[in-house]
């Protein structure tokens, strides 16, 4: 393994209950989360995981923080194995993990000072030896969120402040840490155009100042654009196609990533292109379509697609996608 | 300043909190009134001795005869035993309040701590608890007192814990959902993602939300103790030896009071519990008002009558530029302001102009708050109840729609004009079947329909224009997809043949697959039928693939108007063009996005000048100070392009 | 396929509810001090054979139930005789026969007092329990459509207050007013009414019924008109209703299709949750008019320590609010769209 991998994720699966669909069938029905995924993250690396709701991108998030037990596949972590750690050992980890959420009003306590929020993390690390030293590492991360001057936030609440504002706090309350990996799980899709830049500029300065590496979850191929390293596209609990930006952005191989990519709404009236709009919805995770299951949504779709399920081909180093249209 | 670097101490931070809330509660009526009332009889009981004018065991022969009415030497009169009934109830209130308070502590210490252990560690806990507490709950909780009372001994003490230990269910229920409330809400994910243990987040995250409703629920339950206990007294299950209103009034009932006519000695001991427990239910009003704020509106209270202004002689010329030889809808300098009680009111939205002809689609672009909502709303005059159009006209083919009166305008609505809200799932009603909805406009509109069989032809086939089969008419909203919700709303939309159709946010919160589709289908529609529609977003990317003009709107005014390739092109406005840059475009990957520094105004705090300047890197003096006008830009590639930027004015 | 598992586990729920109602009614007097049937051999008022009677009846010479002999004093038995030879199996026996025993007080069978009673509490409850509905209803619905106008706030503070009083309270004010109206005070039927034509029987059981009606329809209404209130202002301000606007539906017409039977669905759930609390309100209107029903049984027995008779109106009670409760409950189910096809 690369000692640059300072993150991987090994055939990772995520199987929910599901309900049975009457009371007297017996056999167990399961929703296939997340269903095999694989990939690796260096130091200060950014990926952007894309793909629409129903994919599974929100429950490998969990999977990642530990807050959800995966099924099976492993998670190793500067090449130790993190996936079934208890309470007491995976405490430590968390200081190197940190997550920021979609919603910023719910995911702040409505009860909770600024500050208290803020300071929670160290307290819950018993980190710092003094109150002083906690308040210089609060003022510290709330600077470097651009809570700027700290004073003027630490002893408000939430719902005074704007959405652009939350969110900055969030990410306050996750850099007290330090943390090495930051996931990020649809950090803009709650708000307004005109904050959205300022939030992704902040999360693309940190990852220089800070190194810190940067997991970007989003259903938008077009807000990652301009600082993820790599893009993941995933479909239904897999990753389809997997390479560098401009690689998945400029050269997309998989016929999903091709058509996602043509839906992306360019803010110009004379590009206006030939869109390849997909019918239908998602099918749901727990009746997986046989053979490829992206298949039945494909514009491309042979009679093979129905039967096998497609292996990733490489197609460059950086490159691989998973369909039947590329084996040579 | 010395104290800004010193943070004040937790114990300080309980204290602002306890401020903040009397500060709130203060401005109650109902709970200050309730609260009132209850330190009145605390402050009796505590002071029994001193203000009854007899000793509560004192006997007939010292004090007077059975039955005498009210009079100067016993207010309240007396009652059987010849006591004094006012002194009774001065000392009753003390029994009265032990056992309501006492008992309300024992169920209030069981259910909450049942439904936090149930609500928050769920799992076979969860279950075995819950299921107990619905048993309980069904059992009528009154016979069940009154056997267990009648088969022990009728002491006060026993009669507390009794209900005390039957009173819990409801409280361990609500304590229960509040719970499962607050621990499925994202902060306390977040804490757990911070590594905080099971013992921080029920102190620091579930605690905090738990108890307001915890003390609602225990005003409630104190009150409930109270008159469960007055019912067993004056079933003739009290203790003897202490004298409740409840059990005053057993006595008295019991012992001739009616017959005799003496109606002092059964009104003044049961007004003495309607007044506690009315103070506690008011009490428990108020704190749940605080707490649970609601706005008291809805969408069925009258709106506020329209005000037909007069506009500015300069502005009215601009105007008559801007509208071309009678299109089919025409927006004259629409001015919508939004009322609230003792405060100055709001200006949502103002002077905003624009035209529609058949067949176009026009974009309504801006961020949230900016008043897009309120001017859609307003066009068909549906503003909420403090919405207030206070200038401008709508003329729909030369017809004013803010003069019409309520039945005029309902035959305008849905008929002429019909709106696609955002997140379908709240707008379709969740209780009828899709193809029910979809007739219903049909029927109010178009009489020739019968309900007959044409009707549900033209169900069917309005649902397949959308795409839908026709087989899931007869299905309800929840058991349609999301983008299946948003085309079934657009069905309903098409059902009257609108000439124009206002979607609002259509996409938003659709996936981006999804959201193409809707986009090719509002396009494709538009197309096939003629439809001119109006389509408001936030999102400049979709604007941009479907539309022919578009009107940015920034804090409720008119930054720019144009032709679509003009806006994204040639756009002259700093808003737009700072918007633009702020926008991501995939044909250029890697490059910075700029922002806008700050946030959009508050519609209660708006700069004195431009809207925008307070953001604008172009920004002068006179633009902090004087409101700009709309100007035509002459100079521009656009025969109608306009804008309201001093910087422009030079252009004019 | 989902209903009738839905159907099926609900009915369920209501038997074992009765099931654990039937076994704490036995355990409930067996342990607490006053075991009605070992104090009903000492009460002076019955005779020999009578008490032979109840000796055999109840079993009494036997163990209470396995490895007990007694609950009151705890008394260890035997574990090892047979199950059906113990108290609790002879409580069952006989319940499953319909035999709850015999009043102290009159010497009749437990069961006939009070399946005739039975049927005036539900008389009572049934027509207070319409009445509040309906009324709190349009109250409710009024309140709601016109908020924050002169009508809401005067409903509203009528119906806390209304909240506020005590049940029987209430009656003995509505009795004193009754007096002066010259309206029957107690019971259910003028002495000698049963010579009477059908009709005017009937007459006369309405004119008994007025004061305990009006008794239960003021206390109920007012948390009805609360509930129906706030269920409709929630309603009204859904996206739904601003839809059926924007339809150009009247306002009639969007209260009649849109938003009653939405705001009455929780109104349902709540009067399934409250017929335990009815019952209570039964009782102490019972007592103030003498109304012959269960509730009535449960006071009067009460002062007479009439133990089996209060044993078995409290079963019989218990099991008729679980009914209902279930009743209401298949109702809720029927009536929303989103159970039934979840």
């Amino acid at each position: 393994m690369s000692k640059d991998n300072f993150l991987e994720v090994r055939g990772l699966k995520k199987y929910f209950d599901a309900d049975r669909p009457s009371f007297f069938s017996r056999e167990p029905r399961y929703v296939h989360a997340v269903d095999g995924i694989d990939f690796q993250l260096r130091h200060s690396e950014v990926i952007a995981l894309v793909g629409e709701s129903g994919c599974g991108k929100s429950t490998l998030a969990l999977l990642l923080m530990g807050l959800e037990e995966p099924t099976e596949g492993a998670i190793l972590f500067e090449g130790r194995d993190i996936t079934h750690l208890n309470d007491n050992e995976r405490k430590g980890l968390r200081r190197k993990i940190q997550m920021i959420f979609q919603d910023p009003y719910e995911s702040l306590n409505p009860t909770q000072t600024i500050e208290e929020i803020i300071n929670e993390p160290l307290v819950v690390h018993g980190i710092g030896n003094n109150k002083n030293e906690r308040d210089e590492r609060v003022k510290k991360a709330m600077e470097d969120s651009g809570l700027k001057p700290a004073e003027v936030y630490l002893q408000r609440f939430p719902h005074e402040l704007s959405g652009g504002q939350r969110q900055r706090v969030v990410i306050a309350a996750a850099l007290v840490l330090e943390p090495e990996i930051l996931l990020a799980d649809e950090p803009v899709s709650m708000l307004d155009v005109s904050i959205r830049a300022e939030i992704i500029n902040l999360l693309a300065e940190l990852r220089i100042t800070r190194q810190i590496a940067v997991i970007f979850i989003t259903h938008d191929l077009g807000s990652v654009g301009f600082f993820a390293d790599r893009v993941a596209v995933m479909y239904l609990g897999r990753i389809v196609e997997i390479g560098t930006m401009l690689e998945v952005l400029e050269k997309p191989q998989h016929p999903y990533t091709k058509a996602l990519i043509s839906v992306i709404p360019v803010p110009n009236p004379r590009l206006r292109h030939e869109r390849i709009i997909l019918q239908g919805e998602t099918p749901n995770p727990i009746d997986l379509p046989s053979g490829c299951r992206f298949h039945p949504r494909c514009p491309l779709a042979m009679a093979t697609c129905k039967a096998s399920d497609p292996p990733f081909i490489t197609l460059s180093k950086t490159h691989q996608a998973a369909c039947l249209l590329l084996v040579k | 300043m010395e104290t800004s670097t010193q943070v004040p101490e937790i114990q300080n931070q309980w204290i602002i909190r306890l401020t903040n809330f009397w500060r709130t509660f203060s401005k109650n009526r109902i709970g200050i009134v309730g609260l009132a009332m209850l330190i009145v009889i605390v402050f009796m009981a505590i002071f029994a001795p001193v203000i009854a004018p007899y000793d509560s065991s004192s006997s007939a022969s010292e004090i007077g005869d059975v039955y005498n009415p009210p009079s100067s030497s016993h207010w309240f009169g007396t009652d059987d035993a010849g006591q004094d009934v006012f002194s009774n109830f001065v000392f009753g209130a003390r029994v009265s309040l032990i056992v309501g308070f006492f008992a309300a502590f024992i169920s209030i210490i069981i259910g909450g701590l049942l439904g936090l252990v149930a609500g928050f560690f769920g799992g076979r806990m969860e279950n075995f608890i819950m299921r107990f507490t619905d048993i309980m709950l069904v059992i009528p909780d009154l016979p069940l007192m009154v056997v267990v009372v009648a088969l022990t001994k009728p002491s006060l003490l026993n009669i507390i814990f009794v209900i005390g230990l039957l009173g819990w269910t409801t409280t361990a229920r609500v304590v229960r959902s509040q719970t499962l409330a607050v621990k499925s809400r994202k902060f306390v994910l977040r804490a757990r993602a911070v590594g905080a243990g099971k013992g921080h987040i029920i102190s620091r995250h579930i605690l905090p939300l738990v108890t307001p409703i915890l003390v609602v629920q225990a005003v409630l339950v104190v009150s409930l103790a109270i008159l469960n206990e007055s019912a067993l007294s004056f079933l003739g299950l009290g203790d003897p030896t202490a004298l409740s209103w409840g059990q005053m009034l057993n006595y008295a009932f019991g012992r001739g009071a009616m017959s005799i006519g003496a109606w002092w000695a059964l009104l003044f001991p049961g007004f003495g519990i309607v007044w506690v427990v009315l103070g506690l239910t008011l009490l428990g009003q108020g704190l749940e008002q605080i707490l649970n704020p609601r706005l008291d509106t809805h969408h069925l209270m009258p709106g506020r009558p329209v005000i037909q202004g007069k506009m500015g002689m300069a502005l009215e010329k601009i105007i008559e530029k801007i509208i071309e030889k009678s299109p089919l809808l025409e927006v004259r300098n629409l001015s919508i302001n939004y009322i609230n009680e003792g405060k100055p009111p709001a200006r949502a939205v103002e002077n905003i102009s624009f035209t529609l002809k058949e067949g176009e689609l026009i974009g309504l672009v801006g961020e949230s708050g900016c008043g897009k909502t309120t001017l859609m709303l307003a066009l068909l005059r549906l503003l909420p109840s403090a919405g207030q159009i206070v200038n401008g006209q709508v003329l729909f083919n030369g017809k004013n729609l803010t003069a019409l009166n309520e039945q005029e305008i309902n035959a305008v609505r849905w008929k002429d004009i019909s709106i696609v809200f955002q997140g379908a799932m709240n707008a379709l009603n969740p209780v009828r079947t899709v193809g029910d909805q979809i007739a219903e406009a049909i029927i109010k509109h178009m009489p020739g329909f019968a309900r007959d069989q044409r009707l549900q032809e033209r169900v069917i086939e309005l649902l397949d224009l959308v795409g839908i089969a026709a087989d899931h008419k007869e299905h309800f909203p929840h058991q349609y997809s999301g983008g299946m919700r948003q085309r079934a709303m657009i069905a309903m939309a098409l059902a009257c043949n609108p000439q124009i159709i206002i979607a609002d946010e259509p996409t938003t919160a659709l996936d981006v697959m999804i959201q193409a589709q809707i986009l090719e289908l509002l396009d494709s529609l538009r197309k096939k039928l003629g439809l001119a529609i109006i389509f408001v977003t936030h999102d400049l990317g979709v604007v941009a693939e479907i539309c022919d003009k578009v009107l940015v709107m920034y804090g409720g005014v008119t930054a720019e108007y144009a032709d679509v390739d003009i806006i994204y092109n040639e756009s002259r406005h700093p808003y737009t063009q700072e918007l633009l840059k702020a926008f991501p475009d995939l044909t250029k990957p890697k490059k910075k996005l700029s922002s806008i520094p700050g946030y959009p105004p508050r519609l209660d705090a708006l700069p004195a000048g431009c809207r925008f300047a307070p953001r604008c890197p172009l920004a002068f003096e006179r633009c902090h100070t004087e409101q700009p006008l709309l100007h035509k830009l002459n100079d521009s590639q656009s025969a109608d392009h306009i804008a309201s930027c001093h910087l422009l004015e030079a252009s004019k | 396929m989902n209903r009738t598992r839905n159907l099926l586990k609900k009915i369920g729920w209501a038997l074992f509810t009765i099931l654990f109602v039937i076994i704490l009614n036995f355990f409930l007097f067996r342990v607490l001090p006053g075991d009605p049937a070992r104090a009903g051999i000492r009460d002076p008022r019955l005779k020999k054979e009578a008490i032979e009677m109840l000796r055999i009846r109840f079993g009494l010479d036997k163990p209470v139930i396995n490895c007990f002999e007694s609950l009151n004093p705890i008394e260890l038995g035997s574990c090892t005789v047979n199950p059906l030879d113990t108290q609790f199996f002879i409580y069952i026996r006989n319940l499953l026969q319909g035999e709850l025993g015999v009043s102290y007080h009159t010497n009749r069978p437990v069961t006939d007092i009070l399946t005739e009673r039975l049927w005036n509490t539900v008389l009572l409850i049934g027509a207070g329990q319409i009445l509040s509905i309906l009324i709190g209803v349009i109250f409710g619905v009024f309140a709601a459509w016109k908020a924050r106008t002169t009508i809401d706030h005067a409903a509203v503070i009528t119906s806390l207050f209304a909240w506020s009083l005590p049940t029987f309270w209430l009656g003995i004010i509505l009795l004193f007013w009754g007096s002066s109206q010259g309206l029957p005070l107690a019971g259910k039927a003028t002495p000698g009414a049963s010579s009477l034509p059908l009709l005017q029987q009937w007459g006369d059981i309405i004119r008994h019924m007025f004061l305990p009606t009006l008794t239960y329809t003021i206390i109920y209404m007012a948390e009805y008109t609360l509930i129906m209130r706030s269920s409709l202002m929630d309603v009204l301000s859904e996206d739904y209703i601003l839809t059926a606007k924007a339809k150009g539906l009247s306002t009639f017409q969007i209260l009649k299709d849109h938003a009653l039977k939405n705001a009455m669905l929780p109104l349902v759930t709540v009067i399934a949750i409250n017929l335990g609390f009815t019952v209570a309100g039964a009782i102490q209107i019972e007592a103030v008019f003498s109304w012959p029903g269960l509730g009535g049984a449960i006071f009067e027995a009460v002062g007479r320590r009439d133990f089996p008779v209060l044993q078995g109106a409290f079963l019989l009670i218990a099991v008729a609010v679980i009914f209902a409760n279930l009743i209401a409950d298949l109702t809720y189910n029927y009536l929303d769209p989103r159970v039934q096809t979840e």
